[in-house]
């Protein structure tokens, strides 16, 4: 199952398996009349990555440090898995749930494999055992585990160790992960490989995840389901991304989402749900120009796309480079830019066409090997389909009101 | 007599001496180091307990040297008790406030992961903060034997072992032939220890540091 299958299958018909609850959970601090966050009740099923959302200072990440009681409640009570852990040992209950920081917070004097060791060393696992689950993690979040094992978290990118943070709250292999702003430090662009390579990373493990965030863009991409909160962290409204868009419940939620909410959409499909364009002729970099020429006569496209060893795409050449004497097609046309994976969302590959030269984003698969193109005729495909949504979704209001008269 | 001669006639007394004034350090720094570090983690831990762990350390330092060695007469007598005890109270200072600043640079969001991963109070304290916090409380060491080795030499007005009896020998009698030598000799004796603790303590740092924080 996908992400996005999940995010669609929990608004079905069919309940899922709660695996937190939050009941009427309250937190006022000592000294002030007004809670922090009042009577908070939610649920989330497992599998699901729920996004708590809203302004600063609406108490979302007060709300999530509720949940691992780093922040102990004043009133209501933490269901987990069934069981009522509202009193129960607190470091026992944070060794069961996976925590990851804005900050990070890894431990500097230890190298990376002490850090993603901690909490299996807490709760006793054996040493080979522990070893072993350190090389999965870093080959699960795309490290190599020899060449960073032994590194200290000073040597590595902001990027890097936001990798090692996510890699570390897995370790003891929790089934509910607590994610506050784990991508808010983070420069753009290695954001937005950091969300995809989670989302494809939860595609495997299918974690129960919480996540906060003030940026609605990262809540529609992210969230299965998304809670915008406001002041209080009352919960405005809690629903799939894409009611929250269509159907905002009220001024606060359509003011939160901002202009722009139908571009937004464009963050709700992901590539690898459109049809992409497979017909587009490829050669290898070592393929003679007549080759080359040939397929490009056969297509009806202006390019072709060369590919290196591994498959994975290189240049971009069309046919006058091939006319040119001494042919190289490791030197000569456009260097193949505005590679997404199929995890990115169209906002994302519109967000890479916009700085390709081939005039579409090439989409290659997670080992970096060329599958297909996206190009602006895919995208605007897909937005026509999505305002068709809209256009019958709105008729159909419309019918149903006029059947009330 | 010249300088060269007093010490090849001296150099026993002068390293027996010496001997007696390591002792002297030795004994009131690890005791120092004892008490200084659980209260300067105490401080750190009590927004209660700081201020008064803190004025009343800093006001240890600020009892002349002489009266704070005489004060512990009445208690302990002469010799080496009251001087440990007075060199220990001097040390104490920088231990504590070097561990309370030690702690205080750790930075919180390490603190709060360790946390939220299900590490305990004392878990933190050993595992996260005191590890963090070492160069800045090894400073604090060097700098407590730095002044420890020096105050040492007064141990002698109390009838203390160490340095100090050389120095005082030698004032006693200035004005004879080489009794200058004497206070050169008991003098440059605790440069010696000075300099040998300074570079042992830079070695200390240097080997018990994370490579992560160096």
């Amino acid at each position: 199952m996908t992400a996005t299958d999940s995010a669609t299958s929990s608004t079905g018909a069919t309940p899922r398996e709660v695996m937190i609850e939050l009941d009427e959970l309250t937190k006022t601090f000592p000294g002030q009349s007004r809670p922090a966050v009042d009577r908070l009740s939610l649920s989330v099923h497992r599998g699901e990555i729920v996004v708590f959302v809203g302004p600063s200072g609406c108490g979302k990440t007060t709300s999530m440090e509720l949940v691992n009681r780093l922040i102990e409640p004043t009133s209501g009570r933490i269901i987990l898995e069934g069981e009522d852990v509202t009193t129960s040992n607190p470091d026992e209950l944070r060794r069961r749930i996976g925590y990851v920081i804005q900050e990070t917070g890894l431990l500097p004097h230890r190298t990376i494999a002490d850090n993603i060791a901690m909490v299996p060393k807490l709760v006793g696992w054996k040493k080979a055992r522990i070893n072993d689950r350190v090389d999965e993690l870093l080959g699960m979040v795309g490290m190599d585990p020899a060449g960073y094992r032994d590194r200290y978290p000073k040597e590595l990118s902001g990027g890097q160790r936001q990798r090692v943070g996510v890699a570390r709250a897995m370790a003891a292999d929790p089934q509910l992960m607590l994610m506050d702003e784990p991508f808010g430090a983070i420069d753009p662009i290695t954001r937005e490989r950091l969300q995809n390579e989670f989302l494809r990373l939860q595609a495997q493990i299918q974690k129960t995840i919480i996540f906060v965030t003030h940026d609605i863009d990262e809540a529609i991409k992210m969230g299965d389901r998304i809670a915008v909160l406001r002041d209080q962290s009352h919960i405005a409204q809690y629903d799939t991304p894409e009611n929250i868009l269509t159907k905002p419940a009220d001024d606060y939620v359509s003011d939160f989402i901002g202009s722009g909410a139908s571009l937004k959409r464009l963050n709700l499909s992901r590539i690898r749900d459109v049809e992409m364009a497979t017909d587009a002729p490829t050669g290898s970099i070592t393929d003679s120009a007549e080759d080359l020429g040939r397929k490009l006569a056969a297509s009806d496209w202006s390019a072709v796309l060369l590919l290196d060893e591994q498959r994975r795409p290189a240049r971009w050449v069309n046919a006058q480079d091939l006319r040119r004497d001494n042919f190289d097609g490791a030197r000569m046309g456009l260097e193949a830019r505005a590679v997404v994976e199929p995890h990115a969302t169209l906002a994302d590959a519109l967000n890479e066409l916009v700085i390709s030269n081939g005039g579409c984003a090439i989409v290659s698969d997670a080992n970096g090997a060329y599958v297909g193109v996206v190009d602006l005729e895919t995208i605007m495909a897909a937005i026509r389909v999505m305002r068709d949504e809209h256009t019958r979704f709105y008729l159909a209001a419309k019918s149903h009101s006029q059947v009330d008269l | 007599m010249t300088f060269a001669d007093y010490l090849t006639n001296n150099y026993e007394n002068l390293i027996e001496l010496s001997i007696e004034h390591l002792q002297l350090v030795l004994i009131a720094m690890l005791v120092a180091t004892a008490v200084g570090i659980p209260l300067g983690v105490l401080a750190h831990r009590s927004d209660v307990v700081r201020p008064a762990i803190l004025s009343v350390t800093s006001f240890f330092l600020t009892i002349p040297s002489l009266a704070l060695f005489a004060i512990f007469i009445p208690v302990f007598g002469l010799g080496s008790p009251p001087a440990v005890v007075a060199l220990t109270l001097y040390a104490l200072l920088p231990i504590v406030a070097n561990t309370v600043a030690g702690l205080n640079s750790v930075d919180p969001a390490v603190v709060k992961a360790s946390r939220g991963m299900g590490l305990g109070s004392w878990g933190r304290l050993w595992q996260v903060e005191l590890r963090l916090a070492w160069p800045v409380i090894v400073t604090g060491l060097r700098v407590s034997t730095q002044v420890v080795v020096g105050i040492a030499a007064i141990a002698v007005f109390v009838g203390g072992p160490g340095l100090g009896n050389e120095i005082f020998r030698g004032i006693r009698s200035l004005g004879t032939p080489g009794a200058e030598n004497l206070v050169y000799g008991g003098t440059i004796a605790i440069v010696v220890i000075a300099l040998t603790f300074d570079g042992l303590f830079v070695l200390v740092r240097r080997f018990t540091t994370s490579r992560g924080i160096r």
